[in-house]
């Protein structure tokens, strides 16, 4: 509908009017707004500092050292792209990159494989609490605490080594003496210290699944396995999907058990991942910028793979409002 | 729950200020960091930096305390690291950083770097002065390796050890070898034909020859021992062009090849030499002094004794004779203080001090060699000294530049492998050399 030009003063005041008419507690409202806004600053403000400080600024430097020859003491030379040729044609590097996919390809399938049946387990068992305390506490245990205790557990003579012998009838292996046993070693480690965590994620995925999907599938005539492996597996996979994107990424990262496990990465560096050896370039040795173009490497392949992942995502993942 | 309404202003901004402060504290505060400084009363204060096991943090403090006792206007503070591994990162954001301790020891590994960093305090003329106890003919001169450069001193050894070779006379009788070797070096009969004769006889028996850590003092002092070179005069690498040289690395190869010797750095933690060696199952293994207190320790320190490297006629050569060193902060404020600290701690009498009792190393200054044989152990002690006195410190152009040793190490890692041979290795090494110290 039209309105004349008559009209129109009045439509101004009539707005002006309700702005006006606004109750006093509405206004109110709007300065708690105000300042909750502001305290919302205050209280991220460390964190703010705390990510400039310890994570973007780090990260610059990084970057800038890349290109440049530095020992920390002396003055910084640019030398372009040579630690990077330098670094990509180095066999300790190649070795690194192998370990660390190595580690990631045996961890992860193992370590979320293991957890899902984990969590299936416990999932409708009663004392399950007493249970997850148990797997939970590697999580929370100081990995320097960890490694050692693996580290005598070990040992030719230790707990875990005799073990194996007696039940397979064999000499106890030597875990960490052995570089073709070293890897492994490493990669127990890690699944047993971050299986609890996992197991956690995967149980409270699996009693967010909608109970009427699960109670149409029984209806329907589904059995235990299809209903696992056709309707809750799936509607799991979302989880699955971040907890293999996490654990790659944790993967790719390993460092401290390594580093304590298998001092100096291990016979023959059989352990040696790319964060020892960015560790090993710049705070053993002292070469800053070859340090900084390894790291810069493993930035690269993480952004790649966590790319496939998500590109691998479409095929097996689903949502449960896709089924919607 | 938290209401906002709740909240004070006052005390929430506080809050946010206090967090914000301590995280910008944390930030800059560089753990521990340093105090020296005029302490009160007009006193000084300086803090010493080092690594160490507990016995020997124990052992600095008590020397600080007595030096404290002498000297009641300075105060040293000890600022330990337990890790050899982190010491020297740690030292080197702390002279970045300008927060480094006044005095502190440095790796001979890493020495040249912070010498070429003109972060060391020069020392000749103050150890040519009246305040000195440590005047620079004291020292032993080969043990000064990187810590002097171009003519000038930056630092000096506070003790050395020279890598000499226990031997487990229980492993040595079970292969069936009944001469000693320390008998044999004696009797200038410890060649290195009879030295490989009595590896391959105790390998026979399923054991360990012997225990090397791979690092400089293993390849340069075989080389040495052999009758070789790896430097010349000028300080260009010449391994790779002298025949005793490649004779010598070859041998080492095969035997390390052949699993008769073992890099002790390959070996497991929690299965590692010292525990291979005090078990019995290794003949030889090549360590300083500090094997003492590894056999006291396991309670085995009988049967066991130690020789020098065997060459191949039987006459003593010189070897690798490790060290670290004690250097001032260029920065100090409290130079006198800091300089009476160090030539203190380095003199013959702090030197004893410090290794009385089952001590650790070697002293690095002539007159307190009595320390290393007050007890008798091992039986010939006296190799130890010998060993220093005509032994050497890394080559002064490898320990200037960062990480060279630990890369020419790598290369010598792919020899004991298999993977390269004599020739190829030391040519590798050549190369790296060249192209990193540009001779």
């Amino acid at each position: 509908m039209s309105t004349t030009l008559a009209e129109q003063p009045a439509r101004v005041n009539t707005r002006r009017s309700s702005a006006q008419a606004t109750p006093p507690g509405m206004r109110k409202e709007a300065g708690w707004r105000k300042r909750d806004r502001a305290w919302g600053y205050v209280f991220i403000g460390p964190q703010v500092i705390g990510m400039v400080l310890f994570v973007l600024i780090p990260f610059g430097a990084s970057l800038v050292l890349a290109f440049a020859e530095w020992d920390g003491l002396t003055d910084l030379t640019w030398v372009g792209f040579k630690n990077f040729t330098d670094q990509l044609a180095d066999p300790l590097l190649h070795k690194s990159i192998i370990n660390t996919l190595l580690l990631a390809l045996i961890t992860v399938p193992i370590g979320l494989g293991l957890a899902v049946v984990i969590a299936v387990a416990l999932e409708k068992l009663k004392t399950r609490t007493l249970y997850l305390i148990l797997f939970f506490a590697p999580v929370v245990t100081s990995t320097v605490a960890v490694a050692m205790i693996w580290q005598q557990m070990f040992r030719a003579d230790g707990i875990f080594s005799a073990t194996i012998g007696k039940i397979f009838g064999i000499t106890p292996p030597d875990w960490l003496g052995d570089p073709k046993l070293a890897l492994i070693a490493v990669s127990i480690v890690s699944i047993w210290s971050s299986l609890g965590l996992n197991v956690i994620i995967f149980l409270a995925g699996l009693q967010n699944i909608s109970p009427s999907v699960i109670e149409a599938a029984r209806i329907d005539g589904a059995a235990w396995w299809s209903l696992f492996t056709k309707i809750r597996l799936p509607l799991l996979s979302p989880i699955v999907f971040f907890s293999t994107i996490v654990a790659f990424i944790s993967s790719m990262q390993t460092f401290d058990t390594v580093f304590i496990l298998t001092q100096n990465a291990g016979p023959d560096n059989a352990t040696r991942t790319i964060v020892y050896h960015i560790y090993d370039l710049g705070f053993g040795r002292f070469q800053f910028g070859p340090s900084s173009a390894a790291a810069v490497i493993l930035l690269v392949m993480t952004l790649v793979i966590t790319a496939i992942q998500f590109g691998a995502q479409k095929k097996f993942v689903h949502y449960e409002d896709d089924a919607a | 729950m938290w209401n906002s309404k709740d909240l004070k202003r006052r005390s929430v901004l506080s809050l946010g200020v206090a967090a914000v402060s301590a995280l910008v504290l944390t930030a800059c505060g560089g753990g521990s960091g340093t105090t020296s400084g005029p302490a009160a009363g007009g006193n000084s204060s300086i803090v010493f930096s080092t690594w160490g096991t507990p016995e020997e943090l124990t052992r600095f403090t008590e020397f600080n305390t007595e030096f404290m006792k002498r000297h009641p206007e300075i105060k040293v503070k000890l600022q330990p690291v337990a890790s050899y591994g982190e010491y020297h990162s740690k030292l080197l954001a702390q002279l970045t950083s300008k927060t480094a301790p006044d005095v502190f020891y440095v790796g001979d590994d890493k020495l040249g770097q912070f010498v070429s960093s003109k972060r060391l305090m020069p020392l000749d003329d103050l150890m040519a002065s009246d305040a000195s106890k440590t005047k620079k003919d004291d020292f032993f001169p080969g043990t000064f390796g990187a810590a002097q450069q171009e003519g000038i001193t930056y630092a000096a050894p506070n003790d050395v050890n020279s890598d000499a070779f226990w031997y487990d006379k229980k492993v040595l009788e079970e292969a069936g070898i009944t001469e000693d070797p320390a008998t044999l070096a004696a009797e200038g009969k410890w060649t290195t034909d009879k030295f490989l004769e009595m590896n391959d006889q105790i390998a026979a028996k399923g054991l360990i020859g012997s225990m090397f850590w791979n690092y400089w003092a293993t390849h340069y002092g075989w080389i040495s021992a052999q009758g070789g070179a790896a430097y010349d005069a000028s300080g260009k690498f010449v391994g790779n062009s002298d025949p005793k040289t490649l004779a010598a690395v070859e041998t080492l190869g095969k035997y390390f090849q052949d699993k008769k010797f073992v890099d002790a750095d390959s070996l497991p933690s929690g299965a590692g030499a010292d525990s291979k060696f005090v078990t019995h199952k290794a003949g030889f293994f090549a360590q300083g002094r500090y094997t003492i207190g590894t056999l006291k320790g396991a309670k085995v320190q009988e049967g066991y004794d130690v020789v020098d490297w065997p060459t191949p006629d039987g006459k003593p050569a010189p070897t690798g004779v490790a060290a670290s060193y004690l250097a001032i902060n260029t920065d100090t404020k409290n130079k006198d203080a800091a300089f009476t600290y160090w030539t203190e701690f380095l003199s013959a009498e702090g030197q004893e001090f410090r290794l009385t009792g089952g001590g650790n190393a070697v002293p690095s200054i002539k007159g307190a060699d009595e320390v290393v044989l007050e007890d008798n152990y091992p039986t010939h002690a006296q190799t130890f000294l010998d060993m220093r006195d005509v032994g050497f410190a890394n080559y002064a152009a490898e320990g200037a530049v960062p990480a060279l040793s630990t890369d020419i190490s790598d290369l010598f890692l792919e020899l004991y492998q298999g993977k390269n041979n004599a020739q190829g290795t030391l040519d590798k090494v050549a190369a790296l050399i060249a192209s990193k110290t540009g001779k």
